[in-house]
């Protein structure tokens, strides 16, 4: 079985990148359209194998891949979806086809869940809305060009730091013809007063109802809470995902380094060269602060004091108003309803 | 309303009326009902006079002047059977809160035809020998087996329908041994189900061996299998050098962290526990030998321990639909507690102790333990006698068993058909249907 995720043949992990080259294509989509292909290119020969073959697979992907959370929700989908597909036909190879077909023609369809979404939350969207929204989302970039077609919205959106997307974003809609500000990811309590509702996307929605986002979405969810503002998470239904995370330290995407205090005694220096080390160059030099291309004034965090901080964080299901997803528009309670419904037991 | 009294001599009449009841019913002890007095001093309670004498709570006094006068029957009555004991403790109140349930009663002689096994097990529940609804459930099946398989049916009768008639005084035995929990009505109510659909035609030993096969069943897979899929489930919610914090005694809690710390996993355990029952100091017992390092304290030292926890882990006596969580008393402080400093609360609950019902707090149903010296086997750091506890005069003991812990407190709820939030509890029957 792990002849098929590392043999030179077929790499998902390639092919994974390879879908992920298309803008429109998001990484649980690539993860499906990936595995789809691993079908077709597999020579296993019952169910069960390929299911082994599959699970494989998506292993070599999260594993590979820097932000599992997303993928997994994909491949997990499509796992299900491939386990429970009625199998009467004898003729094994005509299996695969069809199921590397419905892979397709689901990502194909996949595509078209952002429109329904954004269709949905035009609903919820007055004219004259001022929204915040947070780095960047295809899903929420389509809710908002499709709202102004026909209302007035102005947009304010964070730089999400440390990798900028939100300025993806305040590109995109400024060329569109949006009034668009960029606000600090500090400024988000400023500016939350001024604002009418908070709309995000999301890497995954998971069991509890909660929400997995870029980092700073669960700050935004908090202060729009204190401020009494509506949280809005839009997601495709393939973003559902069976996770249950208790806390914030219990994500997948966790680990001992995030947050980790360096040691305090001077010992050698020279366990420095990992990239995920718990001690900086810092304690035995002092302060390094790294050159930066913008003004002296202006300092920047290093590339390992970035590594220390976390990518993704997750958002209570109590902080969320409502979840806008293409299977209709759910109450968080009602996330969890649909996801026991679909993969019961 | 009496417009005419003033506070005073409102309450000099009542303390008049309730001291002429006293002596009534010390006296003849049936019927103390004072008919004259009641409606006039009901109005005047309504209307005020919130402080009583001292030692009564509050609310108990708005409740006192009844609305009608089935109450003042039902306190005399009270009154009386208590009467015996308490006549000579200077006519003793009998507690105002949870009345309701009535006062624990001594299991008596047996009536009818009950079965030895019954007995047997009713006692040893009474005696608090067998704690725990998992339990008692277990026990009140398999006591059940031998009551089946002892069974004849009479001539002219049927088994499918003479059976269930047969069992109804056992329960009803066991029931006054103890209130009767969740899981034993549903694994009863199941019983129920499968002697109705037993097949006429079968000869007699084989229905009976059939019920048994089922009975075995229901426990192997809703209790056993179910506390296993538990097990790996909320230990994977478990990491190296967590601080797991839990209460009292679970057995699926036991059963999670002892599997847990099998699998190679390290982390430590607070067991909180309170009096009287002191049932943690068995979960010490067991986890300590299995070499879990564990540290103990009583439930008002919880303050001090919560800062350090990562993850509470309690189990449940029951779980209702609108997610509450009935469990031993004390659950709900230590859910509160955690939830104020975030900590994630996690139930680990097997689905058969799901109970269709709403329950919104600890009022409406609980259960009194009884007086005296019934919990407790480990030693403890005083004597014995001066741990006891026992009505005195003017002194009176309350001891609920159970209490509520509100959806808002609790994080998840760990069952075999997967891990749910607590606001989604009723979705766990769509979850079964799918199973079976």
């Amino acid at each position: 079985m792990s002849e098929l995720a590392q043999s030179t043949a077929f790499d998902i992990y390639a092919t994974f990148q390879q879908f992920l080259q298309d803008d429109q294509i998001s990484p649980p989509l690539a993860a499906i359209l990936s595995l789809a292909e691993a079908i077709v290119k597999s020579n296993a020969g019952t169910m069960f194998e390929l299911v082994q073959a599959l699970n494989d697979g998506a292993e070599e992907l999260k594993r590979r891949s820097k932000n599992p959370i997303s993928l997994n929700a994909g491949c997990e989908l499509f796992i299900a979806f491939v386990t429970l597909f009625p199998h009467e036909s004898d003729n094994f190879a005509e299996l695969k086809k069809e199921l590397e077909q419905q892979g397709r023609t689901y990502a194909r369809e996949a595509i078209s869940f952002r429109d329904k979404i954004a269709e949905l939350a035009l609903g919820f969207i007055k004219d004259d809305a001022v929204i915040l929204t947070h780095s960047y989302s295809r899903v929420v970039l389509k809710a908002l060009l499709h709202a102004h077609k026909t209302k007035r919205i102005s947009v304010y959106v964070t730089e999400s730091r440390p990798r900028g997307l939100g300025l993806k974003t305040h590109e995109a809609l400024t060329a569109a013809g949006i009034p668009c500000t960029v606000v600090l990811d500090s400024a988000v309590a400023y500016v939350m007063d001024r604002v009418d509702f908070v709309l995000v996307g999301s890497e995954a929605v998971v069991e509890s109802g909660g929400l997995i986002n870029y980092v700073g979405s669960n700050q935004m969810a908090i202060i729009a809470k204190a401020a009494n503002k509506p949280f809005y998470a839009l997601a495709e239904s393939y973003k559902f995902h069976r996770l249950f995370p208790l806390s914030q330290y219990d994500l997948p995407t966790h680990n001992p380094n995030i947050l980790s205090f360096p040691t305090p005694t001077a010992r050698s220096a020279g366990h420095g060269d990992a990239p995920s080390s718990a001690i900086p160059d810092a304690t035995t030099k002092g302060p390094v602060y790294p050159e930066t291309s913008s003004s002296s004034t202006e300092r920047a965090m290093s590339q390992e004091q970035i590594a220390k901080n976390p990518g993704v964080d997750y958002t209570r299901p109590d902080l969320i108003s409502l979840v806008f997803s293409d299977v209709g528009i759910l109450t968080p309670e009602g996330v969890s309803q649909y996801l026991v419904g679909m993969f019961a037991g | 309303m009496h417009p005419t009294r003033t506070k005073q001599e409102r309450r000099e009449l009542q303390e008049r009326q309730r001291a002429a009841k006293a002596a009534k019913t010390a006296a003849n002890g049936v019927n103390g009902k004072p008919q004259g007095g009641k409606p006039a001093s009901q109005p005047a309670a309504a209307g005020g006079a919130p402080s009583r004498k001292a030692g009564r709570v509050s609310d108990a006094a708005s409740k006192l002047p009844p609305a009608g006068l089935a109450k003042a029957v039902e306190k005399a009555k009270a009154g009386q059977s208590s009467a015996a004991d308490q006549s000579a403790k200077n006519q003793a109140r009998g507690l105002l809160i949870f009345s309701h349930f009535g006062l624990p009663k001594p299991v008596s002689s047996a009536k009818g035809d009950i079965h030895p096994v019954i007995a047997r097990t009713a006692l040893q529940f009474s005696a608090f020998k067998i704690t725990g609804a998992n339990a008692r459930c277990i026990a009140t099946l398999t006591a059940f087996k031998t009551v089946i398989q002892d069974y004849v049916t009479p001539p002219n009768n049927t088994l499918s329908r003479h059976l269930m008639t047969y069992l109804s005084p056992q329960i009803s035995h066991l029931v006054a041994a103890r209130p009767m929990s969740v899981t034993m009505g549903n694994a009863i109510r199941q019983l129920k189900l499968d002697i109705s659909g037993s097949d006429i035609d079968l000869p007699e030993q084989d229905a009976k061996d059939a019920l048994c096969r089922k009975i075995d069943t229901y426990i192997r897979e809703r209790i056993i299998i179910a506390d296993q899929v538990i097990q790996e489930t909320a230990g994977n919610k478990i990491k190296d050098g967590d601080v797991i914090l839990t209460y009292a005694r679970s057995s699926v809690v036991e059963k999670v962290l002892l599997e847990a710390h099998a699998s190679g996993r390290n982390f430590s355990v607070i067991v909180v526990d309170s009096r009287p029952m002191l049932e943690g100091k068995r979960l010490l017992a067991v986890l300590s030998d299995a070499g879990i390092h564990c540290t103990y304290v009583l439930l008002p030292a919880l303050g001090s321990v919560i800062s350090e926890v990562s993850t509470v882990l309690v189990g449940a006596h029951s779980i209702h639909t609108n997610g509450a969580v009935y469990s031993r008393a004390g659950t709900a402080l230590v859910a509160m507690m955690a939830k104020r400093h975030s900590v994630p609360v996690v139930v680990c609950c097997e689905t058969y102790k799901f109970s269709e019902t709403v329950q919104l707090d600890s009022f409406t149903k609980n259960e009194l333990a009884p007086l005296g010296d019934l919990f407790s086997s480990f030693p403890n750091t005083k004597p014995r006698e001066s741990l006891t506890l026992e009505n005195k005069p003017n002194l009176e003991i309350l001891n609920p068993l159970y209490d509520l812990t509100p959806p808002t407190c609790i994080t998840a709820v760990v069952t075999e058909v997967g891990v749910i939030p607590p606001n989604s509890i009723s979705s766990i029957p769509v979850a079964l249907g799918r199973l079976l």
